[in-house]
């Protein structure tokens, strides 16, 4: 199973879906986790991931914005999908009968 | 950024592989983060890739397994061919009668031999095991010829003696670094040449295990062309 950053990478990563790459995996981790997520641990978890087989990368278009350099593009496989789904619906099976678990209608159980 | 500090990321970042430099560069200014900050994001992902290298047995063979222990040994060969050539040449340090013989001239003929293919194969190898941790071994290696330089006793001989398997180890080295394939069968050749030279040197007294200890690099190459075959040549991974 997948560890918790490499769930919240791709889940990331998902969401973005064609717009993927680093910068903006790293902002929205930000505003997601409210931590600020090192380029060390952004990195080496992607290839991590990419060598698992859960993600693709390849290099993008230069833009001015970027001082004209490559983007590094991240889409999600279909093998990745499936893992964090996986993950998804273990942490929700997991979680069911604890107290911190929030209803519908907003109240702890 | 200001120009220092992004001068100082630029140099940072030629630790890393091109692709990735671009897009880490790139990824900087876009969040448009301070010199210091972008400094720090980019020596930590460095050092975090360094660090991801000895996840694997390779550098630690290389720099353990092999670069500490053959360097001594091979300092100990050095000095040994140096007094015998000495003792060849007239100088009597040891008890050189026996070298005066044509079994002598046999002996030190087998151990400049030996001197000169363990060094290269041992350099040969350690680049081959990791080429990218090469500056650890270097550096281990450059610290055993410093300790061995610093407790050098021997005064009929220069402390440059200690040194004479550095060149073949240097060419072995490049000569790891330069090619992505071997031959079997000139890995073959080079490990029974050293193997063979080995017994008439094991006859004149030196210690096997020793002795064994510098010719397992020889046969390194052998054995892993044979257990990870991949076509007719060794496929030497970076």
């Amino acid at each position: 199973m997948m560890g918790e950053f490499e769930y919240l990478l791709i889940t990331t990563a998902a969401g973005l879906g064609d717009g993927a790459y680093g910068a903006s995996i790293r902002k929205e981790l930000a505003v997601a986790t409210g931590r600020r997520c090192s380029l060390g641990a952004l990195y080496t978890t992607i290839d991590r991931l990419e060598k698992k087989g859960l993600l693709q990368t390849r290099m993008g278009d230069a833009t001015p914005q970027r001082g004209g350099r490559a983007k590094r593009m991240v889409r999600v496989t279909a093998k990745g999908v499936r893992a964090a789904k996986d993950f998804y619906d273990t942490v929700t099976r997991v979680s069911r009968s604890v107290s911190w678990t929030v209803n519908r209608t907003g109240r702890t159980s | 950024m200001t120009s220092v500090g992004s001068s100082l990321v630029e140099v940072a970042a030629q630790l890393l592989q091109r692709d990735e430099r671009e897009a880490v560069l790139g990824d900087l200014v876009e969040a448009g983060e301070s010199a210091w900050q972008a400094l720090l994001d980019v020596l930590s992902l460095v050092l975090l890739r360094r660090a991801i290298l000895w996840k694997s047995w390779r550098p630690w063979l290389a720099a353990f397994g092999l670069t500490v222990p053959g360097s001594f040994l091979l300092m100990g060969t050095s000095v040994s061919v140096s007094q015998m050539f000495l003792q060849m040449s007239g100088h009597n340090i040891l008890n050189g009668d026996r070298l005066k013989t044509f079994h002598g001239l046999v002996y030190l003929l087998c151990e400049v031999f030996l001197l000169l293919a363990c060094s290269w194969a041992g350099g040969f190898v350690t680049a081959l095991v990791s080429r990218r941790t090469l500056w650890v071994s270097a550096a281990l290696c450059g610290l055993a010829c410093l300790f061995c330089l610093a407790s050098f006793r021997i005064e009929s001989l220069s402390r440059i003696s200690l040194l004479l398997f550095l060149v073949p180890a240097i060419l072995g080295v490049r000569r790891g670094l330069g090619i992505t394939r071997i031959k079997l069968i000139s890995a073959i050749i080079l490990a029974l040449a050293i193997t063979i030279l080995m017994v008439p040197i094991l006859r004149g007294g030196r210690s096997r295990a020793l002795s064994w200890t510098l010719v397992w690099p020889a046969w390194a190459p052998v054995g892993y062309r044979t257990f990870s075959c991949q076509g007719g040549a060794l496929a030497i991974p970076s």
